[in-house]
């Protein structure tokens, strides 16, 4: 009996103790996140902002060190960094629909317009003239992709409130192997090439059975930035944003460029999405366009030399027009220190903030040209600096920055990547990819209009 | 009497702290699988993205999907592909290796472990390694082609190949796994039987067609089902290897399901699709269920 008693007293304890530790550990994320700012104790006044990212290798460690720069400056208010590696959108919603957002935040183009539409985000305008904080040192497109006028299907409207501020400016580069137009005795490319001169220059470094190619064909991503289309005088969608035009002529002329590189000219090989080796890296292909995020992978080539060159011109409309995309900085509306916020965003937006980021090695520069310089003063490539004059003279917001863009690409994407992968048709698969797009982008109005 | 009803009452103190010791699992059960499980359910009902509240929409992300999304039916057939493609060989491979690592030879646990580590290895890793080994420049396989003159194709780049390359990976890193259910199953049949059929005439692939196969159903059962189960949920080899490419010739439905709930937060979609999913496993389990007495052998039962 006595056994028994003392089993039950040793259960209850038990018991009692599980439950206890459950209420506590319960309790306890309550406990941390029940205020931001702890001013409770009445000791000097300390303030605290929630600054949100995703992350990459080296990205935390740079941003941390931009934030300790605001930190100095701003004594008292402590920066909780929140990074995530994976899944950040998702984290970043979950955190919306529970009301709990993070003061600042990394900002990407592709979300404003919903972000924006629901009241997540803290207009700008009214601390951008109460600082006389200047845009006009800003490339104009991407100012433009965080420029949303309430009721539109789009950003880059004129009236429109601004809801971040961009970070960088990422164009795109049309970059050569040296080496292989030495050894073909080609001319480089210079500023008044046209597409055809691409073709031309390119039949002459081919040699399929040694794997050299004269150039790589732009891939689907780059294409439906908008590169080669907006150049060509081809449109995604129609202005009043109700209907695709994937299949209007211009274009589709623009993919029919890129296709017949592989399937006509055959002087570009056919794109192997699992290739783990880059192809202009592996010193397989004479020309190549790319994001200027790439040009930090290519700075690693030492195998041959390479240079780039301004995009080349459209040979109709005579326009090199290139995509222009910036990821940038939001103000959250629920900060409980909406001026903290708009400081922090506004220093790691200015002139000096965008600098800083270069200087750490970021691997995109900045949409302020002055604060560009030096990043575009690096090299190689020797005239990196072509990369923004082609940026400052002819660039568009990226396509993509529309009401769910993502999810209506995802629908029609597949069905281009038939005509690249293998080899169907690409003026009928374009007539296919328009219908799946235009329904798509019903869809889309019908839930913005919800 | 009296002591009866001591007992029922130091009965009902125990009972009453056997569910406080259990509560901890209940509640993680109730609050992490139970309330989303049919939270979910909920969801598919509804248009969710999160950041706006949610709209009951009825039966139309079901409706939809059956009629309008241009991606589930693809990820369903590509699903049911690398079910059958994976399922069927790798059993029958898996059964044979077993049959191999039962017989007395040297360095058999060596064996046994090379086959177990690809079970181990993190499918990611693992997945990254074929692509290598997939690289149609510098991969392996076609070099190895190449020795033999042959031109090897694009494996993951190509929309007629990527498929049947994943299920090749799929089978050899679930191989192991299989071969070690079949392993104890074998160990479990009496040497006895064998014995007498040997006595009585029986050559090896007699015994091992009447008295390996037959006693090994049960276990065959279990891997099927299992591997079934496992094949419609493939997610990880395709996502890291291909993405869904190239023209979503690889693109499952748990990838598609992902993409839709994590890359589009269209969250009642991706409950709906989760649930015909659901409900699809359970058939097919059913039906394995119902199949069972045509030819799977209980011993106990005989």
């Amino acid at each position: 009996m006595s056994s028994g008693m003392s089993r039950r007293q040793f259960l209850q304890i038990a018991g009692v103790s599980t439950i206890g530790l459950l209420a506590a550990a319960c309790a306890a994320p309550a406990a941390t996140t029940g205020s931001s700012s702890a001013p409770a104790s009445g000791a000097a006044q300390s303030k605290k902002l929630i600054f949100s990212s995703y992350t990459w290798s080296g990205y935390e460690a740079s941003i941390n060190k931009v934030l300790d720069d605001w930190k100095a400056k701003n004594p008292g208010v402590d920066i909780e960094g929140q990074f995530a590696a994976d899944d950040y959108w998702t984290k970043l919603q979950t955190q919306m629909a529970s009301g709990v957002t993070p003061d600042v935040g990394i900002a990407d183009y592709g979300r404003t317009v919903s972000y924006a539409k629901t009241g997540t985000l803290l207009p700008l305008d009214d601390f951008i003239a109460r600082d006389g904080f200047d845009l006009k040192p800003f490339i104009p497109a991407a100012i433009a992709q965080y420029r949303w006028r309430e009721g539109d299907f789009d950003t880059g409207g004129d009236n429109g409130k601004i809801y971040g501020l961009p970070s960088d400016g990422q164009g795109h580069i049309f970059a050569y192997n040296k080496k292989m137009f030495d050894d073909a005795k080609v001319d480089y490319p210079t500023v008044d090439w046209t597409w055809d001169d691409v073709v031309t220059a390119a039949q002459k470094l081919t040699d399929p059975t040694n794997n050299k190619w004269g150039v790589a064909a732009p891939d689907l991503g780059t294409l439906l930035r908008g590169n080669f289309v907006y150049a060509a005088g081809g449109e995604f969608i129609t202005p009043d944003f109700k209907h695709m035009t994937l299949d209007k002529d211009e274009t589709v002329a623009a993919y029919k460029w890129a296709w017949d590189l592989i399937y006509t000219h055959k002087v570009a090989a056919a794109p192997n999405p699992s290739q783990q080796v880059n192809p202009f890296m592996a010193g397989q292909t004479g020309m190549y366009f790319a994001g200027v995020w790439w040009i930090s992978d290519f700075a690693t080539v030492t195998d041959f030399e390479w240079d780039i060159m301004e995009f080349p011109k459209n040979p109709t409309t005579g326009k090199r027009t290139t995509s222009l995309e910036s990821d940038g900085w939001w103000a959250f509306k629920t900060s409980k220190e909406p001026d903290l916020a708009w400081s922090l965003t506004s220093f790691l937006g200015n002139k000096d903030g965008q600098a800083k980021f270069a200087g750490l090695n970021y691997v995109v520069p900045p949409c302020i040209p002055d604060a560009a310089k030096a990043w575009y003063d690096e090299t190689p490539p020797a005239h990196r600096a072509l990369a923004l004059q082609n940026v400052v003279d002819d660039s568009r917001k990226v396509h993509m920055t529309y009401y769910e863009s993502q999810i209506i690409a995802a629908a029609f994407n597949p069905v281009i990547d038939k005509a690249f992968s293998n080899g169907d048709d690409i003026v009928s698969v374009m007539k296919e990819a328009q219908d799946t797009a235009d329904q798509e982008l019903q869809r889309a109005w019908e839930r913005f209009s919800a | 009497m009296a002591a009866t009803s001591s007992l029922s009452k130091m009965r009902r103190q125990e009972e009453r702290l056997a569910w406080l010791f259990v509560t901890p699992i209940v509640l993680g059960i109730l609050i992490f699988q139970l309330y989303p499980t049919i939270f979910s359910l909920y969801v598919s009902f509804t248009e969710w993205n999160l950041l706006t509240p949610m709209r009951w929409v009825g039966w139309r992300n079901f409706v939809d999907l059956f009629t309008n999304d241009r991606n589930f039916g693809p990820a369903m057939y590509n699903s049911f592909v690398f079910t059958v493609g994976t399922v069927l060989p790798g059993t029958a491979l898996a059964l044979i290796f077993a049959v191999l690592l039962n017989r007395h030879i040297r360095g058999r646990g060596l064996y046994r472990a090379i086959y177990f580590i690809p079970v181990v290895a993190p499918t990611v890793a693992v997945a990254i390694l074929w692509s290598w080994i997939y690289e149609p420049q510098y991969g392996i396989l076609n070099w190895m082609l190449g020795l033999v003159g042959v031109k090897g194709p694009k494996w993951l780049g190509s929309s007629d190949w990527a498929m049947f390359s994943i299920i090749i990976m799929s089978i050899w890193q679930g191989l192991g796994y299989n071969i070690v259910i079949f392993l104890a199953g074998l160990q479990s049949i009496s040497p006895d039987l064998y014995e007498a059929a040997s006595i009585d005439g029986a050559n090896g692939m007699r015994q091992f067609w009447h008295i390996t196969v037959p006693l090994l159903s049960p276990v065959t059962f279990f891997v099927v089902v299992l591997s079934v189960i496992g094949g419609f949920q493939v997610f990880a080899a395709p996502f890291v290897m291909t993405a869904g490419g190239p023209a979503n010739a690889t693109i499952t439905v748990v990838m598609q399901l992902y993409k839709e709930a994590f890359q589009f937060q269209r969250m009642g979609v991706a409950s709906a699709m989760a649930y015909i999913l659901f409900i699809i496993i359970v058939a097919l389990t059913a039906v394995n269920l119902s199949l069972q007495k045509y030819w799977v052998f209980y011993e106990e039962g005989e």
